[in-house]
């Protein structure tokens, strides 16, 4: 690697870190596993630098992330299941809590991350891809490699099983 | 429109992926089909819910510190930092020189070159440990915690100082294989910089002030004092780590 590609992969790769640390972050639900993804997923993007061909380079290193994790958890046995929404939790510490609006705000934001979590991989994937990193449906695509219509179905799936499990529905919410 | 039709497309219709003859048809039909209003309100709802909750990380600056300086290191794999031949033949003609003209130039250029042979060897060190999961055996902010964790470990006990209110914090500590022997290493960060101190006993029984060295980018600081010869490595600008130092060796 030459002195100028590698400015130019610190240019266009590493001011992604922060997405390439939230993807890696909502995929392993855990720091530190995280970090190590990401180091692991930098250092390869900076070896296939050469193959990268512009575009999205943010869509690109977000790709090598998701495979980056799905190798760390097939190599380190990693609990393929997920992690059952359990409401009761929430409704015992938001009783405890004082009712004022950050407490109020905390236990919602803990409630929609439980009900992120217990969803299969291929839902999650889609759905912090959309509605965190702000993806479009081809870009999606690109990242998890699937057709467009595959990204389609699947983000409404999972958007379906999400309103289902936070409660919500239009008829209270207008 | 058929209600069917209509479903399939909310999504995309609230993400903004349809063309714009779609959008205009979708909403015709929303407009006067409440059970597809009603679903396009949950699911509108839904994303509302999501993306107010939903957080979105930063990358901790100990991780960029270890990535950009992973990828600062590349380059020296190309040509390894320990296979210097032709510096090597320049340093053997100043010896033979040297050993001819004076015993004090003699001195002087040994002296060079075993700091030469050591920076080698902790830049390997240093990069090594910029690895995943090899930068720290005991991670602490805490000087009580990281100083007496090499109890029993290594066979010097190294200061740990907290240098917090001077920007250096104290990250953790490790035991490293360098120059044949475990040593003790002292993991400090500024911004997104590592800074790694290298700690044994010295040759010799004199102080040295701090003297600096350069090789792929990387800056080493050494000094001596008590008997102690110290190692500071860092992708730090020079300045930067001669003030860690300076600050470093005032507080011990």
């Amino acid at each position: 690697m030459t002195d100028g590609s590698l400015q130019r992969f610190e240019r266009i790769v590493l001011p992604h870190l922060d997405d390439a640390y939230t993807l890696a972050r909502y995929l392993l639900r855990d720091e530190h596993d995280a970090q190590d993804v990401v180091q692991e997923a930098s250092l390869r993007a900076l070896r296939y630098f050469e193959s990268y061909s512009g575009g999205d380079a943010r869509a690109w290193l977000l790709a090598i992330v998701r495979n980056c994790s799905r190798t760390w958890r097939k190599r380190h046995r990693f609990d393929d299941r997920t992690i059952p929404f359990d409401d009761a939790e929430e409704i015992s510490t938001s009783e405890a809590d004082s009712p004022d609006a950050t407490a109020v705000h905390a236990s919602e934001q803990a409630r929609v991350q439980r009900a992120i979590d217990s969803l299969p991989d291929e839902f999650r994937e889609v759905i912090v891809l959309r509605e965190v990193q702000d993806l479009s449906y081809r870009e999606i695509g690109d990242v998890v490699g699937v057709p467009i219509g595959t990204v389609m179905s699947r983000l409404a799936r999972a958007r379906k099983r999400l309103a289902a499990l936070l409660e919500i529905d239009a008829r209270e919410a207008s | 429109m058929q209600c069917r039709d209509c479903r399939d497309a909310l999504g995309p219709r609230l993400d903004g992926e349809l063309p714009v003859d779609e959008t205009r048809e979708i909403d015709r039909h929303l407009a006067k089909c409440p059970a597809c209003a009603r679903e396009f309100g949950t699911l509108t709802e839904t994303h509302r819910i999501l993306s107010e909750n939903l957080m979105q990380y930063r990358a901790p600056d100990v991780l960029k510190a270890r990535i950009r300086s992973a990828v600062a290191g590349v380059p020296a794999s190309r040509e390894p930092v320990h296979a210097v031949p032709a510096w090597w033949r320049q340093v053997a003609a100043g010896l033979l020189i040297a050993i001819m003209s004076s015993g004090v130039t003699y001195v002087a250029v040994d002296r060079s070159v075993h700091g030469a042979v050591a920076a080698d060897e902790l830049l390997e060190s240093h990069v090594r440990s910029l690895m995943p999961g090899h930068l720290t055996d005991v991670v602490s902010t805490e000087h009580h915690t990281v100083k007496p964790w090499f109890n029993g470990r290594v066979d010097v006990s190294p200061a740990v100082p907290n240098l917090d209110s001077a920007g250096f914090a104290l990250v953790g500590g490790r035991a490293d294989y360098v120059r044949g022997r475990v040593v003790p290493v002292v993991v400090y960060a500024r911004r997104q910089h590592m800074i790694n101190v290298y700690v044994w006993a010295a040759a010799s029984a004199d102080a040295a002030a701090p003297n600096d060295l350069s090789r792929n980018g990387y800056h080493f600081v050494t000094w001596r004092t008590g008997g102690i010869e110290y190692w500071a490595v860092s992708d730090l600008n020079a300045a930067e780590l001669h003030m860690f130092v300076a600050t470093f060796a005032a507080a011990r």
